[in-house]
């Protein structure tokens, strides 16, 4: 495939100029005539039972639409990912099982009405004692979070490669180490927004942002019993996603208020709702042993990982495989046995978030991997490369990549990246501490071995005036994906930017496109698109062929004209072809379909690596990142000014993750559920020197050899930052936000390494 | 709920409008102004998404009574464009990547705008000083701080 002149270039995303000048509609800024506005009553109790709700004052209320509970659904008034047993609205006699539950919600003719109605419900719980944690909720006898759940485990995953007994009797050195997670919050500025109506024919229209608009149909589907057919969901341009919009999250509210009360109504969740409602990072807790020989072989690990799944299943089972798969990361090991469990809680809920449960695992395998090298006497980055997977060896995994492994490729960048490691000042209580780590953050087009497999479909149409359009079911977040698509059909058309227009995130529009995760759009819609493409690109040439007397084969689409490649003055322009098939009858509309091949899952793995140089100042405990480097290989950079921008992005998540965020809990409520008690990394809070680079070892399967970039840059980021610390103060460190007063109390401790 | 007699300036165009006592600036622009350009992240001033201008003054429209804003000037996003012709920072974020998802850009161009009328050549640390009420999850702010590092290079008035 040749690559024109705008796919690698840094264009200006098509979405740009709206989102500059404020001309963008997300959902909240939608209005519709006689919107009405919605507002959920939550439970306040992590655990009660629901003895009555009594609605006589909010109804009574004028200007007060509808009141609804769960007597008042149809279906069967239960949704969620993996299992549908998620309650739209608790109802009376049911148990609450966190503080994102809902148990009525109310239709008013203003939001401030809608909150105060909302205010005016009356429920009168019986309040329970809550599972707060795991190791709680396994305990033998404990309640359970779902009667059909044992042990309140929601999942289990187990792998296991050649001998890890044996493995570890040959072993000559072996650590081993527990490594605690924290819950961290997505934190997308945009709050769970949308607007739903009923037409006349009994269509339920939900605009709302969100990132999977095929599963959010779905939901609507099983929970209220409206026919598929009768179901449209737009995406709106997304405030943030990152994975805590991936489920359902409140467009089954939405689509309810809209039927019940006959009027259009708007839900904007506040801040604090936000918060509490969707599921988060999982917290985990990871016991992990390492075995080798006196010269940094490894030759077996075990591992073993709790997380907290919070009240729902939802994305918790892929998760947690995830995590479990991503133990063993970008590093030959024979023999292995790993084990990960997700358990219920009445906490807030755990699911999808950028990195999706690899991040953790990251953190223990090479928090471990620097304490093994401090055994072994070996340079931390030494030992990682004896052991890094060879361009021949699959990983040990369950997951069967089929990208060119480039570990040592990216070593080498990275090293000349960070160049010496500074000095502290002379007589300076700052030490400087240095680290560099590696992952191989995966992507899927369709993956999940217990849900089968998923294709990926794309449209693409000529008009006759020579213009594009593309439809194209994944979701914009911010990403860039819809600049992606539109540098591919411009490339492919030989047309500028400006003649191609994406329409993204539509079940009806759109052809099946599944979920915007798993970093898998550029990868499988791009696909998909190119297939698409491909298919109008025939008809043209057949048509200019005939028209202009040369051979198909002489012809290429390039500088808005299909020409002769021997004599481009013989050429026909675009538009004037595309008028032509339109008068001839040609069909210039075409679907390409992209899924992996019968015998296997598709995916890919984009190795990266990760450098840090921060200095810690053993007086205060103050922490300061001098510089941060984030090398991947993409396979192809298709737009660099986008792809940096994923990785900075990426990299500034994974530094609040390390160093300030936690979305904590006492009892299941949430305690920090605002901007001002949960913070996240602001502008000064980044690293002084930020390098983000991409090098490109094609990948075959992928469009113009891409790959998928989205989660990649936080995965080994946060290890590194730790570990980097931990090398400048000499204490180990094990457990995440490390924040200046953990400092101070380590070096306190003493707990040297 | 008693109700005020409000004009106010907002991107040059006067308004006389009858508010109640309790509404925001921001819900003023947004639900009766129809100027959603300005958004809401938090409505509790700890995002920075709502900043406008109040004479010339980054403020948190979240935070600002209407009613306090009788005979001020206002300027939104929606108001710093001259016709087709977009801000000079307005095409600096568009060239350096410095929008993702978009939703804190309103609000961090606002708050760019008063810091460079105020300081013509930030360095890096005082661009980044002047932002840290404004939150972006997407970007990891560096492409932001390099759009605004470029208009301030360019001498370009503001
Ligand atoms: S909405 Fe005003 S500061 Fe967040
Ligand atoms: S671009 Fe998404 S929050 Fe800043």
């Amino acid at each position: 495939m040749a690559i024109g002149s705008i796919v690698g270039k840094g264009v200006a995303r098509v979405d740009a100029r709206g989102k500059v000048t404020g001309q963008t509609k997300y959902a909240g800024d939608m209005r519709l005539p006689n919107m009405h506005h919605g507002k959920l009553v939550f439970s306040p109790h992590p655990r009660a039972r629901v003895l009555a709700i009594d609605c006589s004052a909010a109804v009574a209320m004028a200007g007060v639409k509808r009141v609804i509970t769960a007597r008042d659904l149809t279906g069967s008034g239960r949704y969620g990912y993996d299992v549908a047993h998620r309650p739209v609205l608790v109802a009376e006699g049911e148990e609450t099982r966190y503080i994102g539950d809902v148990v009525a919600m109310v239709v008013a003719v203003s939001e401030e009405l809608a909150s105060r109605a909302a205010q005016a419900v009356v429920v009168r719980y019986e309040v329970l004692p809550p599972l707060t944690s795991p190791r709680q909720a396994m305990a033998e006898g404990a309640y359970l979070v779902h009667a059909d759940a044992p042990g309140n485990r929601c999942c289990k995953r187990e792998f296991s490669h050649g001998d890890v007994v044996a493995g570890f009797a040959r072993s000559e050195v072996v650590v081993e180490h527990t490594y605690k997670t924290p819950r961290q919050e997505q934190a997308f500025l945009e709050t769970e927004s949308g607007v739903a109506y009923q037409d006349e024919a009994g269509v339920v229209h939900v605009l709302s942002s969100l990132q999977d608009p095929y599963g959010v149909a779905e939901d609507i589907h099983l929970a209220l019993a409206i026919p598929k057919s009768r179901i449209h969901i737009k995406g709106t341009p997304v405030g943030g996603g990152f994975g805590g919009k991936l489920n359902t999250t409140i467009q089954v509210h939405l689509a309810a208020m809209a039927c019940l009360a006959g009027v259009p109504v708007m839900l904007v969740l506040d801040r604090e709702e936000s918060f509490i409602f969707h599921a988060k990072r999982h917290p985990t807790e990871i016991r992990l042993k390492l075995g080798a020989k006196r010269d940094g072989t490894i030759l077996a690990m075990e591992g073993e990982v709790i997380s907290d799944a919070g009240p729902y299943s939802g994305r918790s089972p892929e998760v947690v495989g995830l995590t479990m798969s991503a133990l063993l990361g970008p590093y030959r090991i024979a023999n292995v046995a790993t084990r990960a469990q997700g358990i219920y809680t009445n906490n807030l809920d755990s699911g999808a978030f950028r990195g999706f449960g690899a991040p953790q695992a990251a953190i223990a395998r090479e928090g471990l991997l620097d304490k093994l090298a401090r055994e072994l006497g070996l340079e931390p980055l030494e030992l990682r490369r004896r052991n890094f997977l060879q361009p021949d060896s699959r990983p040990a995994s369950p997951m069967l990549g089929d990208s060119p492994v480039s570990l040592e490729a990216l070593a080498e960048k990275i090293i000349a990246r960070m160049g010496p490691k500074p000095e502290p000042a002379v007589g300076s209580s700052k030490r400087i501490g240095r680290s560099i780590c590696f992952d191989m953050p995966v992507f899927d087009v369709g993956a999940i071995p217990t849900l089968g497999k998923s294709g990926v479909g794309a449209t693409v149409e000529v008009h006759s005036d020579g213009g594009v359009s593309v439809y194209a079911g994944g979701t914009e977040l911010g990403q860039g994906i819809t600049t992606v698509l539109a540098q591919f059909a411009a490339d492919q058309f030989g047309l500028p930017m400006e003649a191609i227009r994406v329409e993204m995130s539509d079940n009806w529009t759109c052809p099946r496109a599944g979920r915007t995760s798993a970093s898998r759009l550029t990868f499988g819609l791009g696909n998909a698109l190119l297939l698409a493409i491909e298919a109008v690109r025939q008809t043209l040439l057949t048509r200019a062929a005939t028209t202009l007397g040369i051979a198909r084969e002489e012809l290429r689409f390039v500088a808005g004209q299909v020409q002769s490649c021997s004599a481009p003055e013989r050429a026909i322009a675009f538009a004037e072809l595309a008028q032509l098939c339109w008068d001839k009858g040609d069909n210039l509309r075409e679907e390409g379909w992209f899924r992996a091949a019968e015998d296997r899952y598709m995916y890919g793995h984009t190795f990266m690596a990760a450098g840090a140089d921060v200095a810690v100042d053993l007086a205060t405990g103050e922490i300061e990142v001098l510089k941060l480097a984030n090398v991947l290989d993409m396979g192809k950079v298709l737009n660099p000014v986008m792809a940096y921008g994923q990785i900075y992005g990426g990299a500034v998540q994974a530094l609040g993750y390390a160093l300030m965020e936690n979305m904590v809990t006492k009892d299941g409520l949430a305690k920090t559920p605002s901007f001002a008690e949960y913070a996240i990394p602001t502008a000064v809070d980044i690293p002084f020197e930020f390098v983000a680079e991409g090098i490109e070892t094609p990948y075959p399967t992928g469009p113009f050899g891409a790959k998928g970039i989205g989660e990649a840059a936080l995965n080994c980021t946060t290890p590194t930052l730790l570990n980097a610390i931990a090398d400048a103060i000499g204490v180990e460190l094990d457990a995440i936000p490390v924040a200046q007063e953990h400092i101070l109390a380590a070096i306190h401790q003493q707990k040297r390494i | 709920m008693s109700t005020h007699q409000l004009t106010l300036t907002v991107n040059g165009e006067q308004h006389h409008l009858q508010v109640d006592a309790q509404r925001s600036l921001l819900d003023l622009l947004r639900e009766e102004l129809g100027l959603t350009g300005t958004k809401k992240g938090c409505n509790a001033g700890d995002c920075g998404a709502c900043t406008v201008l109040m004479d010339g003054a980054p403020v948190n429209a979240c935070l600002v009574l209407a009613v306090q804003t009788g005979g001020r000037e206002i300027t939104t996003i929606e108001g710093i464009a001259s016709g087709d012709k977009l801000h000079p920072l307005q095409e600096a974020f568009i060239e350096h990547g410095a929008a993702q998802c978009g939703f804190c850009t309103p609000g961090v161009i606002m708050n760019s705008i008063a810091l460079l009328r105020e300081t013509r050549q930030p360095t890096r640390a005082e661009i980044q000083e002047a932002l840290s009420g404004n939150l972006c999850r997407c970007t990891g702010y560096f492409q932001i701080i390099d759009a605004i590092a470029a208009v301030a290079a360019s001498g370009e008035p503001v």
